[in-house]
Order: structure tokens, then sequence, then C-alpha cells
């Protein structure tokens, strides 16, 4: 398992990025593909906001931005249709894959 | 460097029987040597497998099972483009000297379970195409106010075009209505809106321009390439281009010396069915918010231009043989071999296929 997944695995989302090229580097890798230097983490504040959104049955998921231009796929929650470019909040943990979820903010 | 040439095609009819991927792959490679004229298994050089199957050493095995000893064998993977990589391969190796003659085999069981990309963590858990599919879908409503109807009418339009088909896994006519009305998937997908994966195989032999007029006495050029990878990882993608297709389409008409307008027929890359539309606008074919309007002139004149043999939504997906089978019609097309899907006089056409959500798109232009 890697540090990313074990670091969802506790509920933290880590950023990798590189601190040589000021990058973030998504999806996270140990070498950074501008310099080839070693990638570091830092803990995400776990806000985004929605850049698009569908239904699957009765539960919502979407594409979200979160910090510095990070997307994710992940299920919404929300008591009524989520609106582009509104703020959520996010939740991970880890089984056998990333589960990323969100809560619409001010729900 | 020399001109490379199409000089004989095969293929398996595509289904959802649990068929071995090396069984598959001699099937249609027989049908390709058998297509050809003069031609025996001892005069390729060349042998190149396309497939996202878990087997090992399909090229070698291929090789052996045709009786051939090849120069060059291995395998290509590159998800849902595999077949059309393995060409631009072939072509590669033919124009460069390397070798004359190539065959090119592309292959699927409906079973593989190596169909999807682990490696892209921002998909998460929603790890299945049907989720980029309904981002994709859902952006394109909004910019360009596409209806579900507009999307309805490219499976359906496909659906009937694959019912003329005899190697397409689906020879059910689909109304517009039918597919409005189909098992919801997401609320921006049916079932029918929806490519398939299943079992198939195809081949494809290429030759030097100096084998081909031994070998065919209609080769078919391949004229214009053009591949482009944007990334990985879905994520990266903006949500209402496929900007991938756009940069190697230009790439392969840049090569072909031809505008967009040049195009008789086209095989494009119908994953969903918002990727036809997309994938026709990217190429030049139709302006952006025009691309529904189009599909919908073709359906109602039984205009076959694009995706004549049925599309991947009406044909089926095996993986590795898609890209292969999309360039057996564009060549069947361009020597008038296409029985009732023949559009009259063609003499240029167009594949796009592309994996992973459009991270990465291929293009080639064949002449007759």
């Amino acid at each position: 398992m890697t540090f990313f997944e074990n670091q969802l695995k506790k509920g933290i989302f880590q950023i990798c990025y590189c601190n040589n090229c000021n990058n973030t580097i998504w999806p996270p890798k140990e070498i950074c593909h501008t310099c080839y230097k070693k990638t570091d983490w830092k803990k995400s504040k776990n806000l985004g906001k929605i850049i698009e959104f569908s239904k699957k049955e009765s539960k919502y998921f979407g594409l979200i931005e979160i910090e510095e231009g990070i997307r994710v796929l992940g299920d919404i929650s929300s008591t009524s249709m989520p609106k582009i470019d509104q703020l959520v909040r996010m939740s991970v943990i880890f089984d056998s894959k990333p589960h990323y979820s969100f809560i619409v903010e001010n729900n | 460097m020399s001109k490379v040439a199409i000089v004989g095609t095969g293929q398996t009819k595509f289904s959802k029987n649990d068929d071995d991927v090396e069984k598959l792959l001699f099937e249609s490679a027989n049908n390709c040597i058998q297509s050809v004229n003069n031609c025996d298994s001892s005069d390729i050089e060349g042998v190149l497998v396309s497939t996202n199957n878990n087997s090992k050493y399909l090229g070698a095995i291929l090789s052996e099972t045709m009786g051939i000893q090849p120069k060059i064998s291995h395998s290509i993977e590159h998800l849902c483009s595999s077949g059309t990589n393995a060409i631009i391969s072939a072509y590669a190796h033919i124009s460069s000297g390397l070798s004359d003659i190539m065959l090119v085999s592309g292959a699927e069981s409906a079973t593989n379970p190596g169909q999807v990309l682990e490696w892209d963590k921002s998909r998460g858990n929603l790890e299945h195409p049907i989720y980029w599919g309904s981002m994709l879908t859902k952006a394109h409503k909004r910019k360009f106010q596409t209806t579900d109807e507009e999307l309805a009418i490219v499976s359906a339009k496909n659906h009937k075009q694959a019912m003329d088909n005899p190697f397409a896994y689906s020879n059910e006519p689909r109304t517009i209505s039918e597919v409005m009305n189909s098992k919801q998937i997401t609320d921006d997908l049916r079932i029918l809106d929806c490519s398939r994966s299943c079992s198939g195989s195809s081949s494809i032999l290429l030759a030097s321009e100096e084998k081909a007029k031994i070998f065919s006495d209609q080769p078919i050029w391949i004229t214009g390439i053009g591949q482009k990878t944007t990334s990985a990882s879905f994520t990266k993608n903006i949500l209402d281009r496929i900007e991938s297709t756009r940069i190697s389409a230009d790439f392969a008409y840049k090569m072909a010396k031809i505008e967009p307008k040049n195009i008789d027929v086209a095989e494009v890359h119908d994953a969903f069915s918002v990727c036809e539309l997309m994938a026709i606008s990217e190429l030049g074919i139709v302006a952006d918010n025009k691309s529904g309007d189009f599909v919908r002139n073709l359906f109602n004149t039984e205009n076959r231009m694009i995706n004549p043999r049925g599309g991947l939504i009406g044909a089926g997906h095996p993986l590795g043989a898609t890209g292969i089978s999309q360039t057996i019609e564009i060549t069947n097309q361009l020597q008038g071999k296409s029985n009732k899907r023949q559009i009259s006089n063609a003499k240029t056409g167009l594949i796009q296929n592309m994996s992973a959500a459009g991270t990465s798109s291929s293009i080639m232009v064949l002449e007759n």
C-alpha cells in the first residue's frame, strides 16, 4: 500500500507537491514530472467546489475540484440538487480503492 | 519512406461468448490471410497483437499458430485505442524499411478483467466508464443545449446501421423512443447510450508499396496519421472537449494534405452517444453546437457517412479489436465492398479511436 493510500485509510487526503517547482502532482507520484526531484506531501483542507454532477439511482456523484486544481470523482451528499461551483467538504476512506465523498456546505 | 497499404482484412463476429483470445486471434488472422491474393503465411515478416487481455506472449503465440517465424512480433496495449496504435506501429515498421509485410491482429474476450485503469486514483471508487461518460454528457448538454433526443438519435442511427454489418454484436433495430426509454443508468445515460464490452477479433495485413501491388488489386493507402496523449488520468480533461482528438486530427490532416471537408466516410469512437457528437466536432466535420442537428440529418436521410458499420454502440466494443474493425470498415468502403452499407464514390475515409475518456486519441486517414 502506498503512503497516499495509507493516509486515505486514516481519513486524510494528502496532497502531493513538488517543493522545487511549486507544483501540485496529481495523481500522486514519488517523482515530480517536471524536475524529477522527490515530491513531498501536505494535508488537504478538504474543501472543494462542484465542477459537474449527475445522479445514479438516488445518489448524486460528480467531478469536484479541491485545492490547487486537483480534481476527483466522488459521491455528493445534498438534500437538494447540487449546483455548479457549489462549495463542498470532502471526507475520504480507503478499502481496496479510494472513496471520495463530499457534503454540500450550508446544505 | 515507403508508402504503406492495407491489402487484406479478416474479422470474427462480435459476441458475448466467452472465447479464448488465442482462438479469436487465429480465426480473424486466418480470415485475413485468406482474403489476400497469392499470400502465404511465410510471406509475413511481422506480427503485432493488440489486446488488453492479461494473456502473455500473444504475438509469438499467434505467430506459431499461423506457422510464421516473424522478424518482429509483440503485443501492444493502449486501452480502447490499442488497435489503431498497433496499426500505426506496423506502419512505422514498414515505412522505415524494417519490414515489408505486417499482420496486425486485435482481440478481446468479453470476460477479460483488464479493462479498468486502476492507476487513475482520481476516479476513486467510481472507476466504471459510465461515470466519466455521464460527466461528458452532462457537460455537453449544459454547454451546447444538447437534448436527450439528439443523444438517442446517435444510438438509434448506429443500431440501424449495425443491422447490415454481419460482424456486429447487435443486429436489432432500436427506435429513438426505445433508446430514450431504455434502462436508466444515470440521470444522463441510458443503457442504449453505452457501447458494450464483448468478445471479438479483427486482423489487417499491411504491405509496402512494392509488395502491395503483388497482393492486392485495390490497395488502400494510409496517407495520414495523428496520435496525441494529453494525460492518463480522466480528471485532467476539459469535460466538453476531446482535446486529444482535435490535436491528432490536425496532425493527420496535415500529413495527408487534406481538410475535414474532404472526408467522405468516418468511423468514430462512440463509447457513449455523446462521444460521437464530440468527435465529429473535434474532427472539424461540424461546428460544436451543430453536431446534434448534423446527426439528426444523417439519420433522417439514411446517410451512413458516420459509423456505417454501426459504431461501438451497434457493433460492440472488444477493446483490442475495435480500432482494427474501424479501419477494416473504412478500407471496405474505399474499395466499394461494403454492400448495403456502401457510401457512394468514397475516396477518402477517416478513423478516430480513443482511450480512457479521450485522454489519448489516434486518427488515420485512408485513401484509395
